[in-house]
């Protein structure tokens, strides 16, 4: 029996023995354990052996984005705070793909692992609730940063991109990829049938992220509707990726960042809170 | 060293069903130890607060010292569980599936490939090791639970109705493997509806009813408890049976010309019985004894032997 699970475990019985001890152990074997490593591949290979489930559909949507309200739509409408309008709604396309994917992903392999009760594998093995939580969270995220990378470059098919602010890009796309995988765990959890999962993505993410901005500037709006818009969290994360490639932004990206950062935190810690609870998990 | 487990008074309610009612129980290390009872005895949910799929309402209960809530890595470290449900990770071929529970008892890739393949190798089914768990045949999913359980070298090896539904063969096989582990060392929780099973196999078993534990003993115990049957032949028959003034016999009746004596020991009273039936004057000419079987004290016990699938 191996103790490399999350924290250092002592034998247990007359069988116990461990092929790494802690001295073996290194730097990074300390910060990502086995167990955590083993559950974050596992998720990972999930959804990278599935590409025809996971990435070529929101490639193809986007596709199709790109050439109706890019091209063929956008060709009629003027520029938006001098950007043109597939130039101008490029990130918002990005960010809509990356947290739909992350959100989709966690909250599927959850549910799935619910449903088919084999999520038992995992919470009858001896990883800490964290190690769980964080595996979830960190390989949906990275399914959703994937994702937004793949609409890039299709994007790059319709019209030239630049980066203006990468670090502000690179932070909040891995703070929302990261929020929206830790709501997905809330909603994987919180579900009791498939419909559940439907439901959240296509009648609470989906209409926020429309109306957050990703189409539109903000200054187009009315003052009550724009007023509005502020209370919706998408608009926050639309103009932070905006702001990254374009280096423009409706909002304040230095406050937006720190809030959605803080918003992560906080679910992230709901969520470990919940496995520790087993809600939804155990009797 | 502490007992493999230990639970005491615990308490298991769901709404207004209480599952658990205050159960008792020790098992050793090393030991081999059967949990019988019929359905909603509590079995299940006894075995899933072990490894953590059932939260207890009230009481203790531990694995080789190890709480299982507040050390409940160090008592699911320690635990392997064969379910009853296939509760198998569908995505993945089954040699991956091993991989992955390996890898969540901190066991490093390389090791844990190793592992897999020996686990499938010890159950039989190493050929199929790239096939999906859903291709599987029934007795084949049995065997992978098993090698799933075996994976991370547990010191408690938990088999929840293991021979459910298998073939006379394969339940042989899995006899086999389960004795020579426990051989080597494994302690076993056995549940199970089959009272062969826990007669052949167990040191001691548990018998459980209505979320308590209704005796504790080892199948020869608990055998020596029930009634057995002497069954005596005459070469002179009597034409009514004759009156036994011996304490331990509860019964005796005519049948067919032969002397149906019931008793709690049979064999302890068989030369009271012949003393008692020469001095009547009758002559003996063969006697049968036919012991209590396990499954006999366990409906005695239990008084639900509609419940009992055999």
């Amino acid at each position: 029996m191996s103790r490399d699970t999350g924290d250092s475990l002592p034998g247990n019985g007359a069988n116990a023995h461990g092929p790494d001890s802690d001295a073996d152990r290194g730097f990074l074997d300390r910060l990502f354990p086995t167990g955590f490593r083993t559950l974050f591949r596992r998720e990972v290979l999930r959804f990278v052996r599935r590409p025809r489930n996971t990435f070529l559909p929101p490639a193809i949507t986007n596709v199709l984005y790109f050439s109706v309200f890019g091209v063929i739509l956008g060709g009629r409408i003027d520029q938006i705070a001098g950007f043109s309008y597939i130039v101008f709604i490029l990130p918002g396309l990005i960010v809509l793909g990356a947290i739909s994917n992350s959100f989709e992903n966690a909250s599927f392999s959850i549910f799935h692992g619910r449903w088919n009760e084999y999520i038992h594998e995992i919470l009858t093995s001896p990883l800490p609730y964290t190690s769980m939580v964080l595996a979830y969270i960190l390989s949906s995220a990275l399914r959703g940063v994937l994702v937004g990378i793949i609409i890039g470059i299709v994007g790059l098919g319709f019209t030239s991109v630049s980066v203006a602010q990468p670090v502000y890009l690179v932070a909040f796309m891995l703070v929302i990829c990261l929020l929206f995988a830790g709501f997905g765990v809330i909603g994987g959890l919180w579900a009791r049938d498939f419909d559940y999962l439907t439901v959240m993505n296509q009648f609470i993410v989906r209409p926020l992220t429309f109306f957050g901005g990703v189409f539109y500037s903000l200054d187009i709006l009315p003052p009550l509707y724009r007023t509005l818009s502020l209370l919706n969290p998408m608009v926050y994360m639309v103009n932070g990726v905006r702001y990254g490639f374009l280096g423009y932004s409706d909002v304040d990206p230095n406050a937006s960042l720190v809030v959605l950062s803080g918003l992560t935190l906080a679910v992230v810690l709901v969520d470990i809170a919940l496995f520790k609870r087993g809600y939804g998990l155990v009797d | 060293m502490s007992p493999a487990i230990r639970a005491r008074d615990l308490v298991k309610d769901y709404d207004d069903v209480r599952a658990l009612d205050g159960l008792d129980l020790t098992v050793e290390s090393g030991e081999f130890f059967g949990l019988l009872g019929p359905n909603g005895a509590g079995k299940t949910t006894f075995i899933n607060v072990l490894v953590g799929l059932v939260h207890s309402t009230g009481g203790d209960v531990s694995v080789f010292g190890h709480d299982v809530e507040r050390e409940y890595q160090q008592a699911r470290d320690a635990i392997g569980l064969a379910p009853q449900e296939f509760n198998v990770d569908r995505f993945f071929p089954i040699k991956e599936v091993l991989e992955h529970k390996a890898g969540y008892h901190g066991i490093p890739h390389d090791e844990a490939s190793r592992r897999a393949e020996e686990a499938l190798k010890t159950v039989g089914i190493y050929e199929k090791r790239d096939t999906r768990f859903d291709w599987l045949s029934g007795g084949m999913k049995r065997r992978f639970v098993l090698a799933r359980a075996l994976v991370s070298n547990p010191d408690l090896l938990i088999l929840d109705e293991p021979t459910a539904g298998v073939d006379v063969e394969l339940r042989r096989d899995l006899w086999d493997l389960i004795t020579d582990l426990n051989d080597d060392g494994t302690t076993i929780l056995l549940t199970t509806h089959y009272i062969e099973e826990a007669e052949r196999l167990c040191d001691r078993v548990a018998i459980m009813d209505e979320g308590r534990k209704v005796e504790v003993a080892s199948p020869d115990e608990l055998m020596n408890r029930g009634t057995d049957r002497v069954t005596i032949g005459f070469r002179n028959p009597p034409t009514s049976a004759p009156s036994l003034d011996i304490p331990d016999v509860r019964d005796s009746e005519l049948t067919d010309g032969r002397l149906v004596v019931t008793a709690a020991r049979g064999t302890a009273i068989i030369p009271d019985v012949l003393r008692e039936l020469e001095s009547q004057g009758y002559e003996v000419s063969d006697l049968d004894i036919k012991r209590a079987s396990l499954e006999e004290v366990f409906v005695d016990m239990t008084r639900k032997e509609s419940a009992i699938e055999v």
